[in-house]
């Protein structure tokens, strides 16, 4: 107990006097991980307007095959990707295997399932009329696109909250495709895991604080979001 | 002015709501449509406004300065409102704003009509209230503000005063009869008799699967 005790306060000491090493892991994380963020949001964005606003054969399975990747673990992620990037894999050319980008396109790949579901889920239940609304008095194609995004804004911005968090978390395709090198592709969770190994639990223990604070953070931000958006629709 | 020809329309594979094998209108008056509950007046007023496509048929519109007959939709035109209609979520003036932005309206010259249309349909003093957050009557209120803006040419209203209580419906009424007194046809549906629908000079009847005409001149059918 008294040895926890003193981990947890060298884990403390190390965050509030911004050790320089601690705060580059969580740089490097933040960096990764809002980027696969930003290239995910639009495509994720698209495919949820197709799924929820357009009637096409096949619409229910695609629907339940996004909700299927929702579940796939993250080193199974990192294992495709590992073989796809690797030198002898039908990528190994781009070089991209060991690097940020090869982890982004990793969170990129874990975000787009999340963020599509969720996204999906917000537009659907966006009532018809605002489209007709908009096309009605004038506006036009991409303006109505645009005004159903305003409407669902704080559904939106809940499954950016909740997509970022699942990423920034993730340890299995980080580590596998990253791997986990120094100053470079070392991120919160990769280096939890290795310090844990090497017995040295206080920056372990710093770097995990970050992630719970994180955590609540984006849970605080969603409540009020989703309280906004309950709000919304009962007025 | 509205020819409407064969025109029939039903869900999936019911049969049809009714049949109207002709239908012409000049698109001035003020046009009261009846009907029993699912007899069909939504979809009606839906399909000319062109938010649905008829199962048979053709609806055309010839509006004022138009060389030649369209198929709706014919937006900012020929509107229709939802009988609960839709407000964006954002504030009263935002509602009006957005129409402004459509048509390219900018700075001063935009402001000035916005402004102009609250205070003339009486929401000024909401103006920067939530527009969810207005009572039945005005929502209308700003609903129809929101169509004169454009200055539309038909209104298509369903149910406009279902729902709202005595001085809401004389303060929408008197909003709908501006409307048509500059010159804006309407066509409204209602079930019950009120103070509008006694101001109204032709009236469409949906009975037995069958749109039956007539015209009011001064309390008598002709």
């Amino acid at each position: 107990m008294h040895e926890l005790m003193n981990t947890a306060r060298e884990a403390l000491h190390l965050l509030v006097s911004l050790d320089p090493a601690l705060w580059e892991i969580i740089g490097v994380s933040f960096r990764v991980s809002l980027t696969a963020i930003l290239v995910a949001l639009p495509p994720s964005l698209l495919i949820a307007l197709l799924l929820a606003r357009v009637a096409f054969p096949g619409r229910w399975f695609a629907i339940s095959l996004v909700n299927t990747f929702m579940a796939v673990p993250t080193v199974v992620v990192g294992l495709v990707l590992f073989m796809l990037l690797s030198r002898s894999g039908p990528l190994g050319e781009l070089r991209l295997l060991f690097t940020q980008r090869a982890m982004i396109l990793g969170q990129i790949l874990l975000a787009m399932p999340v963020l599509t579901a969720m996204l999906h889920s917000t537009l659907q239940s966006i009532d018809q009329r605002a489209w007709e609304t908009a096309r009605q008095l004038g506006a036009g194609w991409w303006q109505s696109l645009w005004v159903l995004i305003r409407e669902a804004r704080f559904g939106v911005i809940a499954a950016v909250l909740a997509a970022f968090g699942r990423i920034i978390a993730e340890v299995g395709s980080a580590v596998m495709i990253g791997g986990n090198i120094e100053h470079f592709t070392r991120t919160i969770t990769t280096a939890i895991a290795l310090e844990t190994l090497k017995g040295e639990f206080a920056q372990g223990l710093a770097l995990g604080l970050v992630l719970l604070l994180l955590a609540l953070v984006l849970n605080v931000l969603l409540g009020v979001m989703r309280g906004r958006g309950h709000q919304t629709v009962s007025v | 002015m509205l020819e409407v020809s064969h025109l029939a329309h039903g869900f999936d594979r019911q049969p049809a709501l009714w049949d109207i094998p002709y239908l012409y209108w000049q698109g001035r008056s003020l046009v009261h449509l009846r009907g029993d509950n699912g007899s069909g007046k939504t979809t009606l007023l839906r399909l000319l406004a062109g938010l649905e496509a008829p199962r048979q048929g053709t609806i055309h519109w010839t509006l004022a300065g138009a060389m030649s007959a369209v198929t709706p939709p014919c937006p900012g035109r020929v509107l229709y409102l939802h009988q609960q209609p839709y407000l964006f979520d954002t504030s009263v003036a935002g509602n009006l704003r957005y129409v402004a932005r459509w048509h390219g309206w900018r700075g001063e010259m935009a402001r000035d009509r916005v402004a102009a249309m609250l205070e003339h349909c009486g929401l000024a003093a909401h103006a920067e209230q939530r527009a969810r957050s207005l009572s039945g009557g005005e929502r209308m209120r700003l609903a129809l503000a929101r169509a004169w803006l454009l200055s539309p040419r038909v209104l298509l209203l369903d149910e406009p005063t279902a729902s709202l209580d005595r001085q809401a419906i004389a303060d929408v009424s008197a909003l709908i009869s501006s409307l048509h007194e500059v010159g804006c046809a309407i066509v409204l549906s209602a079930h019950q008799p009120s103070v509008l629908t006694e101001r109204c000079d032709e009236y469409w009847s949906l009975e037995q699967r069958c749109l039956q005409v007539s015209a009011f001149k001064q309390g008598v059918a002709v």
